[in-house]
Formats: C-alpha cells, structure tokens, sequence
C-alpha cells in the first residue's frame, strides 16, 4: 500500500503524529509491534502513576490523623490496585484505537524493517511513503553489572507487573524513575535502599530541589546511599563501595534504574545510511527531520528529552513541517516532573545552566509552607519555589519547585518561558487565592 | 552650572569629525573621562571623552552628523538646567524632545531614520522635556499611513523615541511582523528588529529572535562603522583607481642577520628585521626616487624625502602611521620611530597628523606564517613594500657547492599607471642587494 505518512511506534510520539497528520489529510499508517501507547502507557508514566496514587492514598490514610482522620485495620491490597492500573491502561489503549479509527488512521500490528526508499516491510507485506517517522521509542539500559542477571533483578518494566511487596527493595540509581518507585514502596511501609553513584540524586535538577526530594523520600523511610558504586549482584546481596568501603545488602527485589537507551536495532536503520549521535541516538535537526530525505524521528529514539510529553512535541513539529507551518523543538522550555510525593516540577534553566551560557542572573527562593493552602494540605512537608531570572532584564529563565502536587501548576511557568515574561508582567498576572500557584508570584519578593 | 563639551582638534590637518555614535544619552549621570561618542576622521576613528562631570543636559548633533572642530557637541551639568545657550548655530537637526512632531499639521522633515536616532538619546525623557506629553503618541506620518490601510496605529508597538508610533512600525505591522514576547518588545524599543517569523510559539519573536535593523540570518551583523568603514573605503579606492601589479623576490638572511647579532655583541641597541627592511628601503629610493611618489591621475609628485608608512595591527584594525622625513633618520633613531607609532596606534593614542602624508609603505605579515602576499597599495602612493615569512631554500655558491639559506620573501605592489615593471623590478634588486651585502648600513653600490 502506498501512504503519504507512514509511523513506526505507537508511543506518545506515534499515535500523537499519525492522529495529527490524518486530521490534516495525509494518508496516515501507525505501526506497533506490541500495544498501542508505547513506553508511556504500558510501561512507564501511566502505570507508575497509577500504583503512585495508591501508595498516596494508602500514606494519606495512615497519616490522617493531623486532619482527624483516624483509620483502624488499615491494610494495603497490591493485586488490587494493580487491577485498577490495568483498567486504567486498558481504557486509555481503547481510547488511542478509537482516535486512530476515527482519523482513518491504519493501525497494522507488527515489527516494521525500513528498506531503501522509504518502504516499509511488515509481516513480508511491503508498504511505500513518502514520509516516515520512526518513534521506536527506548529500552531500560542495564549496566554492566556482575550478577545482573540474577533473578530477583527487575528492570523498570519488570517491577510494574510484580504484585507482591517485598521485604527490602534495593534500587540501583537515584535518577526519576528510581526515586519514583523508591516513594512509591516506601509509602506503603516496605524498606528501600537507593544507591546512587553521583553526590546527589537525581542530578541534573536543581540541586536546592534534589536535596528537598532526598530528605523528604528519607522522612518517609527511603534510605539512600550517594556517592555509592554497585559492585555485584548475587541471589539475595547487593555489593557496593563507596567512601567508607565495601558493603553488601539483603534485598529480594532488586530494581536497576541507571538509564534508557533508544531502540535502533533491526529496524534496517545502518543499511539507510542514518545519522547517529554519540550517545546512540538517531540524530534529528530542530525540525525532526534525520539526514535521511524523507526520514523523521521523534521521542527518546533520539535520545533527547527522555519524556513523553516531549516525545509528543516533537512529533507534533514533525507533522507541522510535513504540512506546511514551520515549527521547531525548544528543548530549553521543557517542563519536566518527578511524581514522588512531595512532587518536583522544573522548566528552563537552572542558575548554573544559565550561568554556563553567559548569562548574568538573579534567583529568588522561598518555602512552600509560607502558602496558605500547601501548608493547610501539607503539614508535614517541606517544598521550595525557586526562579532564575536574566539579572538585566528580569527575563524569567527558569522555575524549580518542590512540594505537593507541583506538576499540575508548571505549565504556568513553561507559558511565562515560552513568552518570555518578566518579573513586571509576571507581577500583572492574577493567581486565584488560596491556591498553591501562589507560590510562583510570591517568589519574586525574595529575587535578589 | 552647565558646561559646554567641545569636538576635540585631532590634529592640525582636522578641520571636522563625523560623529559615529553616540555613547550616552539626555540624562545619563556621567563621569570625567567617560565615552561620550565615538567620532572619525578620515583617516581613523576615536573617543570623545568628557571633560566634565554631571548629567547630560544636552545633545547638540546626530550620530553621522559632521562636525567642525570645536564646535559644542553636548552640554553637561545638573539636572533640568537649561544648556539651550550652548547649542551651536549649526545643530538644528536633534531636537531635545519628541514633542515638535507632535503639534498637529507639522508633518517632520526629518526622515524616519532620523527619528530612530533621536530615539536612542531619548529612552528616559530629559528632565527639560514639556510634562505635559504623557504617552508618546503617533507621529503624523504613522497616523496617515495607518488611516490609508485601515489600521487603528494606537494599538501598535512603537520604537519611536520613548515608545513613540511611527512610520516604520505602521509598515512593519503591514509587512505582517510576527508578535513580540514581553522581552522582545523591549528590544525592539531599543531600535532592534523581529525577523519574518520567531523561533518562539507559533512563529512569536523572543528577545534571541531580535537583530539589529539589516540583520543576516545565522550571522552576527555589525554595521560598518568607524575605523573598518575609513579602510573599506580607502582599499576600495586603490583597488579602483590604481593598476596593481605585485613583483615577488626574496633576499638570503644571512648577513642581516649577522649583522643584527654583531650589534647586540657591540652594545648597540637592538633593531628588527623590519627596522633593518625599513631602512634599506629607505636606503635604496635614494637609488630610485621615481618609486617615492604620488599617482594624482594628472601628475605624479616625487618627494625629496622618504617618509615611510608602516602597517600596524591594531585592535581596532589595520593603521598605517608614517615616520615623517624618515630618510633623515639613522636606523636606532629609525626603529624608536617606528616603535613608538606601533604602540600609539595599538593604544588608540595616535594623532591624526601621524595617519598621513605617507610617500611609500611597508607591511609586514611574516610573523603571522604568511609567506607571500600582494600588498594592495595605499594610494595615492605608487608602491607599497610586503614583507613575507622566512623560507630555507638551497643556494649555489660561486664553487658550484648547493648550501641551504634562510630567505625572507618580499612583494613589490606598484602602481603601473605611474611605473612601469622593469624599473620597479630594478629598485626592487637595489633592496635586495642592499639587504644581503650591507644591511643597516649607508647605500655604497647603486645596483644599476
């Protein structure tokens, strides 16, 4: 069959870019070779979502007792609340088939071979475009580990389908995803371990935020050892050193979150004479497009981002350009959020990024706890607001958060980013009171 | 009380300077010795300093204005004093405050450009300025503009002096110019211009977008300005108006170096390559006064003396100093004239005087790996001397042997509309026996 747009993968980059191009009137073909949402759906933001709320509401009810909520006979029930994530994946892969039948979209299951000239051959069926975007998505990464093969070694698709708690999860990197499941276990009373290799966790956020998000996941009982390098791995130990030596722990469940890596394998990308990064990545301009005419790519195959939501930006750009508005990636107004429970939500740079690109800034912090309404729902909870601001201009250039349910309110700053507020209009805006939010105006009181 | 600042005389043969740019604007508080203005004769471009301190009250002339040695550039003293007195007869154009454009059916004279400029000294009202003007208005021509193309010009953006709408913006709201984010409204209120489309939310100009007026896209664009648009004009000038022929030779180092050697042995002071190429040449237009001219299209002038003209790199770009009456000179005194112009020229500190009245130059580009070059003529003198990198090269002797020698190359330009190539070449074998037998020493043995 013959298409003018032809996707491969059905993750938040695919299904977003075969609805959007269909709508415009391209003839659209969605390939996946397992389910329809990718990553995102099956194995990663939306489950973990959904087993983070039920450890949430199970830590609520225990902790209940500030408010006058006292609960007796409280236990928490796994298979259940993974029945519940199951229907809630189950709906949203109905809903992304529907979107897809709706737009005309073909949706064919199977692994997809790219042949010179942009054909695609699935399931010994060839088909032709003249436009393909690969989006095939990334694959935990597993480090070189001694014994990482070891049977209670999950990775971060393996955990999700574990419906037993165990006695002590050990979680090998201290990245999002690590401490995401490192909350999530702890909320419900099991012992947790982080070990992670750098000083701090979850490196690239602001260091103020990863500190905040450390203390807080230790208050609720995750213990975590930084500057701390995994040795080996055997059937029930965990080896490691660091600056007071060598040492090992009792774990039944091992999770090793160190990293993704894109899938680019027998795809018949090397044989189309693509562009790769240094990291792996399939190499895209800030349209999507690879050096190959014709050949787009999107999501964490490139290796950027490592987000759904960007994975979805940048299929969007790439439909944009097939269909004639120009359009681009701006990866520096990227939000990007962490769902433990204080959340963390980040977008733009932080005071050292921006300071790395010569620019001269000023920041403002302040607690979360001097705001009536996080104080009222957080009692116990410590979180920060920080904004970098151009020193000259007042230019916002960056927000931090850390506390509460952060990751609802960030797209109001990505917005004041993408417009390039600064702290005069900022000022101008009206934040509904008592709200959370509030924290983001009231922030630029303590700017120096 | 106020005080007048005055242009400069830079030099006697000065008699007016163009006033490239203004440094400062009505209002600013400033110090002795601060940049007022970057000013430029024919020859090279300076600063104006203050010889006061106080708040600029006034700014009599516009930048690209021409104006005569001591004339009154700008008034300085304190706050709301009136420095009217000092404005000379001559600066009419800058008026001090937008408000005359205002008065209804006086269409300006000025043209647009004119008022931008304007613009730059009026970001802050001065204090002088009439306060019952409030908001900066449309200027009439904006206004007839907007009202042929049905276009409401009080809901424009204006770049006019303190936000003042004005032709140019009606025109560039017809030419469909994309919206501004908050931070690149305020470039453009400093004069700078979004391109077609901006890289921010759909095709919105953020404050990276903005560019000079002019601006290239993927390039830093500068204006030519100052000391680059005197050498633009002059190169541009010798290449029309002379015909350039280039004559390479080279001469064996041996003895000159040697000789430079036995001076520092005999306790002499120490004298470069170049001193020593200098002076030779010097040395051999005694041989060949007809190489020491001027081409004036209807005559050539021969001067008596050699007054040599030295290329010097300088931050600020190429100058070209001459040691007056330089065949009187002995080489030490040759050399300290020629070091001392070098670090004038290099600290910005030479005198207009010792930019011209050049008979004959020398450039040297040796020290910079070059080997040869064709040095293009600093008419209207006929020849210009280049001075390449040292090459080892073999060299027979009288019994036969092959020897290896260091030689420095050197490239004759003449002017052939004034000499032909065999008496060049001739001067040029006078030079080059010179240097190779008696290198810092009186001319003996015309080579004719």
């Amino acid at each position: 069959m013959k298409y003018d747009f032809a996707v491969i993968g059905a993750g938040p980059a695919g299904y977003v870019a075969a609805k959007k191009a269909a709508a415009s009137g391209l003839k659209t073909l969605l390939v996946e070779k397992s389910k329809l949402g990718g990553v995102c759906l099956n194995e990663g933001c939306v489950p973990s979502k959904t087993l983070l709320q039920a450890a949430k509401t199970y830590h609520h009810a225990k902790h209940g007792s500030v408010f006058g909520v006292e609960v007796e006979g409280l236990s928490f029930d796994f298979p259940k609340a993974h029945a519940h994530k199951n229907q809630v994946m189950d709906k949203m892969r109905n809903g992304i088939a529907g979107l897809m039948k709706k737009h005309k979209v073909d949706v064919v299951e199977g692994e997809a071979t790219l042949l010179p000239g942009l054909e695609i051959s699935i399931n010994g069926e060839t088909h032709e475009a003249d436009n393909v975007l690969l989006c095939t998505g990334s694959s935990p990464a597993m480090p070189p580990i001694p014994g990482i093969d070891s049977e209670q070694v999950v990775d971060s698709t393996g955990i999700l389908n574990r419906e037993t708690l165990p006695d002590h999860l050990i979680i090998v990197g201290g990245g999002v995803i690590g401490c995401e499941f490192a909350c999530m276990y702890a909320s419900v009373g099991v012992p947790v371990t982080v070990l992670e290799a750098m000083p701090e966790i979850c490196p690239n956020l602001d260091a103020d935020v990863a500190k905040t998000l450390r203390e807080e996941l230790a208050k609720k009982g995750v213990n975590f050892k930084l500057d701390t390098k995994v040795e080996s791995i055997d059937e029930k130990s965990v080896s490691f050193a660091n600056a007071e030596g060598s040492d090992s722990l009792d774990g039944d469940l091992v999770l090793v979150a160190t990293g993704r890596a894109p899938n680019v394998k027998g795809l018949g990308l090397e044989e189309l004479g693509l562009d790769f990064d240094p990291r792996g990545g399939v190499r895209v301009d800030d349209r999507g497009a690879t050096n190959v005419p014709g050949l787009w790519a999107a999501g964490d195959v490139t290796g950027q981002a490592w987000l759904a939501h960007a994975a979805s930006r940048m299929a969007e750009v790439v439909v944009h350009n097939l269909t004639g508005r120009p359009d681009r990636m701006r990866f520096d107004k990227m939000p990007a959020v962490v769902y433990t429970s204080p959340e963390v939500a980040v977008v733009g740079l932080t005071k050292e990024e921006a300071e790395a690109r010569g620019l001269k800034v000023k920041t403002g912090r302040i607690p979360m706890a001097i705001n009536a309404r996080y104080l009222a729902e957080n009692p116990d909870e410590s979180g920060l607001c920080k904004v970098v601001l151009e020193a000259e201009t007042s230019r916002l250039l960056g927000v931090h958060m850390v506390g509460g349910a952060c990751s609802e309110m960030i797209f109001g700053a990505t917005a004041m980013l993408e417009t390039e507020l600064r702290e005069e209009e900022i000022e101008e805006i009206v934040f509904p009171h008592p709200t959370t939010s509030e924290i983001m105006k009231d922030v630029f009181m303590a700017v120096r | 009380m106020a005080t007048p600042i005055i242009m400069p005389r830079q030099g006697q043969s000065v008699e007016s300077c163009i006033l490239t740019e203004w440094k400062v604007k009505v209002g600013d508080e400033i110090a002795e010795g601060d940049v007022l203005a970057v000013i430029e004769t024919d020859k090279a471009s300076f600063d104006l300093e203050s010889t006061a301190a106080g708040t600029v009250l006034e700014l009599f002339w516009e930048a690209d204005d021409d104006v005569p040695v001591l004339a009154n550039v700008a008034a300085v003293g304190e706050e709301g004093e009136d420095a009217s007195e000092f404005r000379p007869a001559d600066a009419d154009s800058a008026p001090a405050s937008p408000e005359p454009t205002l008065s209804p059916g006086s269409e300006p004279t000025a043209p647009v450009q004119q008022e931008s400029a304007t613009a730059q000294a009026q970001t802050e009202p001065a204090p002088s300025s009439s306060p019952s003007v409030s908001s900066a208005g449309v200027s009439p021509r904006a206004r007839k503009l907007a009202r042929d193309k049905g276009i409401d010009p009080e809901t424009l953006v204006g770049s006019g002096p303190g936000g003042r709408v004005i032709e140019r913006d009606v025109e560039a709201f017809i030419a469909g110019r994309p919206r501004l984010s908050a931070s690149a409204h305020s470039k453009a209120m400093d004069g700078l211009e979004p391109p077609k489309r901006g890289s921010g939310l759909a095709g919105m100009a953020l404050a990276g977008d903005m560019r000079v007026p002019g601006a290239i896209e993927g390039a830093e664009t500068e204006p030519v300005k100052g000391i680059r648009k005197v050498i633009a004009e002059r190169m541009m000038q010798s290449l029309q108006s002379t015909a350039q022929l280039t004559l390479h030779s080279s001469f064996e180092l041996t003895n000159a170096q040697a000789y430079r050697k036995q001076r520092l042995a005999d306790g002499k002071s120490k004298v470069s390559l170049n001193d020593l190429i200098a002076h030779a040449i010097i040395e051999a237009l005694k041989a060949h006064p007809e190489m020491n001219a001027h081409f004036l299209g209807d005559r050539i002038a021969v001067f008596e003396k050699v007054h040599l003209g030295v290329a010097v790199d300088t931050p600020r770009g190429l100058l070209v100093p001459v040691v007056r009456d330089s065949s009187d000179l002995s080489i030490e005194a040759l050399s300290v004239a020629i070091k001392k112009l070098a670090v004038d020229c290099r600290e910005g500190t030479i005198s207009p005087d010792d930019l011209a009245g050049g008979s004959f130059t020398l450039t040297n580009l040796g020290m910079l790996g070059v080997e040869t070059f064709t040095p293009v003529l600093n008419a209207p003198e006929i020849a210009i001397l280049g001075v390449g990198g040292i090459v080892l090269k073999p060299k027979r002797s009288d019994s036969g042997e092959v020897t290896y020698a260091d030689y420095l190359p050197l490239s004759l330009t003449i002017d052939h509309q004034a000499i032909d190539g065999a008496p060049a070449a001739r001067f040029l074998q006078t030079l080059v026996f010179h240097l190779e037998n008696n290198p810092g020493e009186p001319l003996s043995q015309p080579n004719e």
